[in-house]
């Protein structure tokens, strides 16, 4: 997938201004280069926005989790302060990581201090590796330790081609430093504010809120665009939407999908879709009806809101159907 | 997964290769071996979709909860039915029994650990053989982490009746670990622990009598529906395979603790 961003559309612009004949003879390498890296800027560097002062963002593809490209799916960047930089997530392969370091590498060379990770999935995760050798503090959610130990061996079995070779349980880095509710880390006159969620979309959420310019990355307690994908309880999935939509902030970075200025219209979006598997999934299983029965009848007048429907909704009715059996 | 390869070895005793995945189709050698153990070479009926048939979501939404489901015909007099996974690490997910009153479907959850062929095998009152079998793809289903929901009371029983009581939903509270699943806190293989027997009862009398593994997900659920009412009461009894525990619920005692609810002690409401 080629995406013009702003720098590509540079690019594209000055090679109009080199003689005609020449153009088919320097696009095609260039267009090669960019679609193997897809996103990438010169040097093998991630493609980041600057969407607030200091604040840098990779957009990641909607795509799936089991086709090319699926390294490169989330929201990933950085935060720059006078002192040091901290980087949040780092993409679901080495190679990303590397690539988000080298897009940091050609804004500042002041030292990346800080590895925050939002939750425990590969796509957030697997490019900590890249980042090692700046000796930074990993951050999580006191609850990402156990996680990262729980999903290890089976992060290097079924992702190793996203490791380096040979894939070892040594890459997949865990955290050292946990936030156990809440925890202020500062880059040199930029206070950071790190929120532990009760579980929700994982059991190990955290959000990163940038006192300076009020901008949140939500993780992916906030999907736009992408179906929500329920791996930790529906019902305080719920509870955190309506806990985050009380705060008012000038730019939220989801997970998945499109930064937005309107973080209560996203979030009203998705407790539209969480609520009506809470509510369908508690009305299956008040009609003692069976969970093949639910995942056909639950949410589909969801579906054209939302990409990947087909690929993620069915596991969606299946977890909540697990989690509501047990409702008080 | 060496730790799985030599179970699997020692159970096949010699037939190990068969434990290897295959990417393209599931392996059929598996198979031969236990239709030989069970059924020796009886033949087996295997086209009659209304006699019986057999639905699993070929990409399941959860390997560690795949739903089965299984649809018999109100005539179709089966003595014992049984439901394997060819390429688990224990094939054999189930044996049931079955009484008088003609069971029409039974759903279950089950643990899919990679690409297979999931089957069942139906012996009819009458003496014959019948079978069903379709395909999954999944991976990890045995040994994926205890859920992060996980806690509450071990053998809690949770019945949800259906319309005209013509099914009934069986929810039982307990972790079904596999034997393969890991500790997330000290790095340890978790013992197998599983509900190895569920026994229900109507109106007295026996419905469905289920000998079960570890192939059944955490949180054993079981649903069971027939084209009559199913006689009140309806009981279950299920048996813990580490303490031999019995853990009962009945639709009568349920009716009964929300209806007949004793007068405060103190006399006030």
């Amino acid at each position: 997938m080629i995406v013009l961003r702003p720098r590509a559309r540079r690019r594209f612009a000055t090679l109009l201004s080199v003689p005609l004949f020449a153009v088919p003879l320097l696009a095609v390498p260039l267009l090669a280069v960019t679609c193997l890296l897809g996103g990438a800027e010169e040097g093998g560097a991630l493609a980041v926005d600057e969407l607030a002062r200091g604040v840098y963002v990779h957009r990641g593809a909607q795509l799936p989790l089991d086709v090319p490209g699926h390294d490169d799916i989330a929201n990933i960047g950085f935060i720059v302060g006078s002192r040091c930089v901290a980087v949040i997530d780092t993409g679901g392969s080495v190679r990303i990581g590397r690539a988000l370091r080298a897009a940091v590498r050609r804004r500042t060379s002041l030292p990346i201090c800080y590895v925050i990770n939002t939750h425990v999935h590969v796509d957030h995760v697997l490019g900590n590796e890249a980042f090692k050798d700046d000796h930074p503090s990993f951050v999580g959610n006191a609850t990402l330790a156990q996680a990262m130990v729980r999903s290890r061996p089976y992060f290097v079995k079924e992702y190793a081609q996203d490791l380096d070779a040979p894939a070892t349980l040594e890459q997949v880095i865990g955290p050292d430093r946990l936030v156990e509710t809440e925890l202020t880390l500062d880059l040199g006159d930029r206070p950071l504010t790190l929120r532990a969620w009760p579980t929700a979309h994982t059991d190990c959420d955290l959000t990163v809120y940038d006192q300076k310019t009020s901008t949140l990355w939500t993780g992916d307690l906030l999907f736009i665009g992408r179906l929500p994908a329920l791996d930790g309880s529906l019902v305080g999935w719920i509870a955190a939407v309506d806990r985050l939509a009380a705060l008012r902030v000038r730019l939220a970075i989801p997970g998945h999908g499109p930064p937005t200025p309107h973080l209560q219209e996203a979030l009203a979006r998705e407790h539209g879709y969480l609520e009506s598997l809470l509510q369908g999934v508690r009305r299956e299983l008040a009609a003692g009806d069976s969970m093949q029965d639910a995942i056909l009848h639950v949410g589909g007048d969801e579906k054209s809101r939302w990409l990947l429907f087909d690929e993620v909704h069915p596991r969606n009715v299946a977890r909540a159907y697990e989690e509501l059996q047990w409702e008080k | 997964m060496s730790f799985r390869l030599i179970v699997c070895a020692s159970v096949l005793l010699g037939l190990a290769p068969v434990c290897h995945g295959d990417d393209t189709q599931p392996a059929s050698s598996m198979w031969e071996f236990l239709r030989t153990k069970y059924y020796g070479d009886a033949p087996m009926g295997l086209v009659d979709e209304g006699y019986m048939s057999l639905e699993v979501p070929a990409n399941t939404p959860d390997p560690a909860a795949t739903p089965l489901t299984l649809h018999f015909a109100d005539d179709a007099h089966i003595k014992r039915a049984r439901v394997f996974i060819d390429n688990n690490p224990s094939p054999l997910v189930a044996t049931f029994e079955f009484g008088d009153t003609p069971v029409t479907q039974i759903d279950l959850h089950v643990r899919v650990d990679r690409f297979t062929s999931v089957r069942v095998v139906a012996e009819k009152a009458g003496g014959g053989l019948e079978m069903r079998s379709t395909w999954v793809k999944a991976s990890g289903g045995c040994s994926a982490p205890p859920s992060a929901a996980a806690g509450g009371v071990l053998g809690e029983i949770r019945l949800r009746p259906g319309e005209n009581a013509k099914s009934l939903l069986v929810s039982i509270h307990h972790p079904n670990s596999s034997g393969f699943q890991i500790d997330p806190r000290t790095g340890d293989n978790i013992p197998a622990h599983y509900i190895s027997h569920v026994r229900i009862e109507a109106g007295g009398r026996t419905l469905l009598d289920a000998e079960t593994g570890i192939s059944v997900s955490e949180n054993p659920t079981l649903r069971i529906a027939s084209d009559q009412a199913l006689p009140a009461p309806v009981t279950v009894d299920a048996v813990d395979s580490v303490t031999q525990a019995h853990f009962t619920a009945s639709t009568a005692s349920a009716r009964t603790a929300a209806a007949q609810v004793p007068a405060p002690a103190n006399g006030r409401n």
